[in-house]
């Protein structure tokens, strides 16, 4: 059976277009750019009151302004790609099981659940409602990957979501500004660090505060409503008339991951007619009992990002840019798994569909498509040093690919947007000496433009350190970055622990000593290199 | 004398002291040898002293300095070779970076690239741990192997940034002794004497762009010294420096990475001088030139000071898109536009203002310098607020035909009236400009409705009014000599004296004995610094930058001095918790406050320096000069106004909006209902009497 990963919603353009605009061209961009700066604003307050690196270095959260009905209408700037999809998502979930007539100011909602969330337990999302004249007008939602949510630590060996960590369902954390006690000392019972933890949520809790209250100014002075309909219905045009500079017509592309005892494979078929694209991933891998599985709504939210990237990057992007784009896969498959599936490793698979895009399109953009790079790798370490308990995920990005025009980029997050941790700040939080940081020179796809290089990191547990519980995420280390127009593929990554190279699938139990080397893959190049 | 080194003109002021005559120059900067037009502006000022005092003219006493000479090194990437030394394993620190986008769409993204090339990197076998401990110590063979690499780099500065220095400086310091001592002629820069903040990357960055720029400043620095010298000899040089202070042309030479700003700064000092003199606590400093419009919010007298920003944007507004740079800076944000940038119409059918701008070649297409596209300048002038016959004086005649010209092409494509398009132009500008300094304000947790507004620069005063009256601010100050701010600041600086002690401690533990006789010892210090400044009245002031345990950021707060016990511990706490709870909402439960560094600020006590035109500016001509059709922002329609000459109007005097005062370097646009009124300090305060 071949299902939506979302609800198909009616294009607004039909009708909207009908309705002479209240705005002049001036005043919209002026409005429009108020919007932005209000939810960035919360960004910026959210950074400085995170407790987290994983927030504040290594970017790994999105803001979104909603609508009362749940649709987007403006992202933080430096967002991550994937949760900008799924956030106005999870508002609607929340509008579906707390009806906006019942929310009351000073609630705030609360989720992990992958399938309503981001696509992994380890991403907290909170939603605050936005009042004007006791009516609920937008949401502020903010989504985070918190440094621990018990269980597991975060690894590809899980085989259902009940290993994973703590489930919360859609809940109140703040009723009307009471916080609920019960759920708040569960959470902080199972999070191993419970200050960087619930901090975390705190700080969440306070941008989307900020964003409510710097969003009055505006709620004053404009039909909030109108204006939402108006960026939304410019941002489907602009959207819809890239589209149709497409021929019509089905493309296809096949992208390979490592997998497991197989490769895993993405098939993608790409539909474009007339403003519309639809991609199907049926014939790709069927659900994994490995935590690599990709809920609906995180595949849909990456394949949008990819063309989002592709067809039209200079124009604001909100519910307006996902109306013209449909995706789906078949219940049961990688791309829409069913509960109790894995899913805390979903990034390298969800990563690899704007490649996946790329490459689909790549004979009718040749000028703009990249060669395929790697998604990021990251690991993650629990235990107690000098008495004190640490949970840590560090980010270690990889080589992207070349294009037509230059080469590609070295030690780069693409498509997420994850920042490393300085080390100085890796070696302060657990007991690990850091041998070397270093771009993976001769790890880049050879070819007129070659692709970027990867990153080689080599740590060592401290000698006075206990055991530490380690895992390791990475990727591309089966298969190799593919080039383009006849470009050399990038070299794959290697995990090696004490000179022995070894599989990344377990988590490790890493003693005094030990030395740990990732290596990240190179980027694919792009064309044959000149004699 | 205070001399300002811009990118389009050097400008002077010379102030009589105590009695806060000045006289005004301005020369085109001479980028191939920047001293020159110095030289030019302080004979320049000397002559006109002569001219306006004969034989009672004083000898000068002492020259300021502020540049954008370091700025525009990095941005031009115009230093010197420079080489970096790295703890062993981190020598691509700076290719690395963060690893993250500052624009998650473009695929056409450009990165900024680093100020130093992979082949002048060395490591170095040396390791600290986090806690400053020496886990590989640093011997003198690997010295002896690292100094012949460098000297084989041949390269005129280095950068040095080992692991964990901020914490223990003994490896980088021994690196600059030893370098010192084989290459006497080599500079040599050492992040622990920069930047002392754990993260890497951003503090190597500072490093290098510091080693980068180091040769350079320290070679200008040096001639600037002698020219000066030789017009008069024994004249001491002070430089600016991003915070607002002042320091000596040798240590400025040492640490040129912190005169980044120093332009920018001195401006922000001009405002408060003349927020000072007319008792306004809650200020913000706005000033828009050719290229951009920069904003302050100050708050109590004081410049507001951020640790960390970024240089030389790839993409000018992108947040992430420069080189971070951690040093201590008045904290003025980027709000815009300037008068040079550029309009045009986007995919979308939609009116966009900058970053591009014309410059000063070809510059706005009224300039008739062979520039086509249609500028915020452009539009000034086509909605009559310049007039095209006065511009610098009446030295720089505008073409109306071309402006109407240029705004007719774009105003067909955007599909609109040629007024609609230049009013749009106005209208967007300033409306981005007031969204920005909202955003500004609000972070800092005021309501700009408390605000008075100080303009200066070129485009300020034009601009001024509109920006106020979309922030509800409801007063506009524009001082003296306007156009020539910075180095009024430069001028009007009260004597300020900053300490600081790095102790992060949670608060619940902290040693107040320990901190009391910190505090004292700083104090002492700058007691006896403030002093040989000349300062009367001092007003001491405790900071203590906090945050809860595992946040990344701070909040500031500041008490008045008081000697220090547990008692101020609670003092503390609480004015910290009030200032959380304005800023973000709501405390965190159970988090543990900390104190992470401890500052003390005296600052002479000053009502402002009074200054008055030393020269014959001042006419007793009627002030009414003419009227002209001007557009009407609230009106939507052009109206006859008066024009008044501001040099003619008189202390005390109000005349009622809407109206035009014009002057040499600027022009005061007053398009809505408002009182304006002459101070005694010849500063033009509007009150707006109109919103909507």
């Amino acid at each position: 059976m071949d299902t939506l990963l979302t609800e198909k919603r009616a294009a607004a353009n039909a009708q909207a277009a009908e309705r002479p605009s209240t705005f002049d061209p001036i005043e919209i961009e002026i409005l429009w750019k108020r919007l932005i700066s209000v939810v960035d604003e919360a960004s910026a307050a959210f950074v400085r009151t995170c407790f987290s690196t994983l927030v504040r270095d290594g970017n790994d959260f999105a803001i979104v302004l909603t609508d009362a009905q749940g649709r987007s209408l403006a992202q933080s700037s430096m967002s991550l790609p994937g949760f900008i999809g799924c956030l106005p998502a999870t508002v609607r979930y929340f509008l579906q099981k707390y009806p906006a007539p019942t929310m009351q100011p000073g609630d705030v909602f609360i989720t992990n659940d992958p399938w309503k969330g981001s696509g992994h337990i380890h991403d907290v999302t909170t939603v605050t409602p936005i009042f004007r004249n006791n009516r609920v007008v937008a949401f502020a939602a903010v989504v985070s990957h918190l440094p621990d949510i018990g269980g597991k630590l975060r690894s590809n060996s899980s085989r259902e979501i009940y290993e994973e960590g703590l489930q919360i369902p859609p809940m109140k954390l703040l009723d009307a500004g009471e916080p609920n006690r019960i759920l708040i000392e569960i959470m902080t019972q199972n999070i191993r660090v419970p200050d960087q933890g619930m901090g975390d949520i705190w700080a969440q809790v306070a941008g989307c505060k900020m964003m409510a209250d710097r969003l009055q100014g505006l709620l004053d002075s404009v039909d909030f409503e109108a204006l939402g309909a108006e960026v939304r219905l410019r941002s489907e045009n602009a959207m819809r008339e890239a589209i149709r500079r497409i021929p019509d017509g089905v493309y296809r592309s096949t992208v390979q991951h490592d997998g497991f005892e197989s490769p895993i494979i993405i098939q993608c078929k790409l539909t474009v007619k007339g403003d519309e694209i639809d991609i199907d991933y049926d014939g790709s891998s069927p659900q994994q009992p490995r935590a690599v599985n990709v809920v609906p709504i995180y595949a849909f939210a990456y394949t949008v990002y990819g063309l989002k990237a592709l067809l039209c990057p200079d124009i604001p992007n909100n519910e307006g840019s996902f109306l013209p784009i449909s995706t789906r896969a078949p219940l049961g498959s990688l791309f829409n798994p069913t509960y109790p599936a894995a899913s805390g490793g979903r990034s390298a698979i969800g990563h690899l569909l704007p490649a996946a895009v790329f490459k689909a399109l790549a004979d009718v953009l040749p000028e703009k498509v990249w060669a395929t790079g790697s998604p990021n790798s990251s690991m993650t370490m629990s235990g107690e040093y000098r008495g004190k308990r640490f949970a840590v995920v560090n980010f270690l990005n990889a080589g992207q690919g070349a294009t037509a025009r230059r080469r590609g980029f070295s030690a780069l997050s693409f498509p997420g947007n994850l920042g490393n941790t300085p080390v100085e700040m890796m070696e302060t939080l657990a007991p690990i000496r850091v041998i070397r940081r270093e771009i993976r020179r001769g790890s880049e796809g050879l070819g007129l433009h070659n692709g970027g290089a990867g990153i080689s990191f080599e740590y060592e547990i401290l000698p006075d350190a206990s055991d530490v519980t380690a895992s390791f995420l990475m990727t591309q280390l089966k298969s190799a970055p593919l080039g383009l127009a006849g470009g050399g593929s990038g070299k794959q990554g290697r995990l090696v622990l004490n000179g022995q190279e070894v599989d990344p699938t377990e988590p490790r139990v890493l003693k005094a000593g030990d030395r740990v080397l990732m290596e990240t893959a190179g980027g694919g190049a792009y064309g044959i290199a000149k004699r | 004398m205070a001399v300002d080194i811009g990118g389009t003109f050097t400008d002077g002021v010379a102030a009589l002291s105590p009695a806060g005559r000045i006289w005004v120059a301005k020369a085109p900067t001479t980028p191939a040898d920047p001293g020159e037009a110095v030289s030019t502006v302080i004979l320049s000022l000397l002559r006109q002293v002569a001219a306006s005092m004969g034989a009672s003219a004083p000898k000068l006493a002492e020259v300021v300095h502020g540049t954008t000479l370091i700025t525009n090194t990095l941005i031009e990437r115009s230093g010197a070779r420079t080489g970096l030394i790295t703890t062993r394993g981190m020598r691509d620190a700076l290719d690395i970076g963060r690893e993250w986008r500052y624009d998650i769409y473009d695929l056409e993204i450009v990165l900024p690239q680093p100020l130093v090339a992979p082949d002048c990197r060395i490591e170095v076998d040396e390791r600290l741990n986090a806690r400053g401990e020496v886990i590989i110590p640093l011997e003198a063979p690997e010295l002896e192997r690292m100094t012949q690499a460098i000297a084989a780099l041949k390269v005129d500065s280095v950068a040095v940034s080992l692991l964990h220095s901020y914490v223990n400086d003994a490896h980088e310091k021994q690196i600059r002794d030893t370098l010192k001592a084989a290459m006497p002629d080599l500079a040599v820069s050492i992040s622990s004497e920069l930047a002392r903040e754990i993260k890497e990357f951003e503090r190597t960055s500072t490093t290098a762009a510091n080693a980068y720029v180091k040769p350079l400043a320290a070679q200008y620095l040096e001639e600037l010294e002698s020219r000066i010298e030789a017009i008069q000899s024994g004249i001491a040089l002070r430089v600016m420096v991003s915070s607002g202070g002042f320091t000596s042309a040798r240590s400025g030479a040492e640490s040129p990475i912190l005169l980044l700003e120093s332009g920018p700064a001195a401006g922000v000092l001009s405002a408060l001088n003349t927020a000072r003199q007319n008792d306004e606590h809650h200020v913000l400093a706005f000033d828009m030139g050719g290229t951009t419009a920069k904003a302050c919010v100050a708050v109590g007298g004081e410049a507001p000071v951020a640790h960390s920003f970024e240089c030389a944007r790839v993409a000018r507004f992108k947040r992430g898109s420069g080189l971070p740079i951690l040093i201590p800076s008045i904290d003025l944000i980027e709000i815009g536009a300037g008068g040079g940038s550029i309009a045009y119409c986007n995919r979308l059918g939609l009116l966009n203002i900058g970053p591009e701008s014309s410059g000063s070649v070809p510059g706005p297409a009224c300039y008739a310098s062979g520039g086509t596209d249609a500028t915020v300048t452009d539009a000034d002038l086509l909605l009559g607020y310049l007039n095209p016959a006065n511009f610098l004086g009446g030295e720089m005649p505008l073409s109306t035909g071309l402006a109407e010209a240029a705004m007719g092409r774009l105003a067909q494509t955007l599909g609109v009236s040629p007024t609609d398009a230049a009013w749009g132009i106005y209208n967007m500008v300033n409306e981005n400009m007031a969204s920005a300094a909202r955003i500004h304000i609000a972070e800092n947790g005021h309501d700009p409705r408390e605000f008075s507004m100080v303009a200066t620069g070129g485009a300020g005063p034009v601009h001024a009014m509109e920006v106020a009256r979309k922030l509800r601010i409801p007063r506009v100050l524009i001082p003296i000599a306007a156009g020539a701010g910075s180095c009024l600041g430069m001028l009007a600086a009260p004597a300020r004296v900053d300490r600081a002690w790095s102790n992060p401690q949670l608060l619940g533990d902290t040693n107040w004995e320990l901190v009391r006789q910190s505090l004292q010892k700083l104090k002492q210090a700058a007691e006896v610094e403030l002093a040989s400044a000349g300062a009367g009245e001092v007003e001491w002031r405790i900071g203590a930058e906090m945050r809860y345990y595992g946040q990344g950021a701070e909040v500031p707060v500041s008490i008045p001095y008081a000697s220090v016990d547990e008692r101020t511990g609670a003092v503390i706490l609480k004015t910290f918790e009030e200032q959380y709870q304005k800023l973000y909402g709501r405390l965190v439960p159970n988090a543990r406050p900390q104190v992470i560094t401890w500052r003390l600020t005296g600052r002479a006590h000053s009502r402002g320096h009074h200054f008055e035109w030393g020269d014959d500016r001042v006419k007793n001509t009627p002030p009414s000069r003419d009227s002209r059709a001007i557009y009407l922002p609230l009106k939507r329609a052009y109206g006859k106004v008066e024009v008044f000459d501001r040099y003619s109007v008189k202390p005390g005097q109000t005349l009622a909006g809407p109206l035009i005062l014009e002057e040499k370097e600027s022009t005061i646009v007053v398009p809505i209902n408002a009182e304006v009124t002459i101070l005694p300090d010849l500063t033009v305060a509007i009150s707006i009497k109109e919103y909507e």
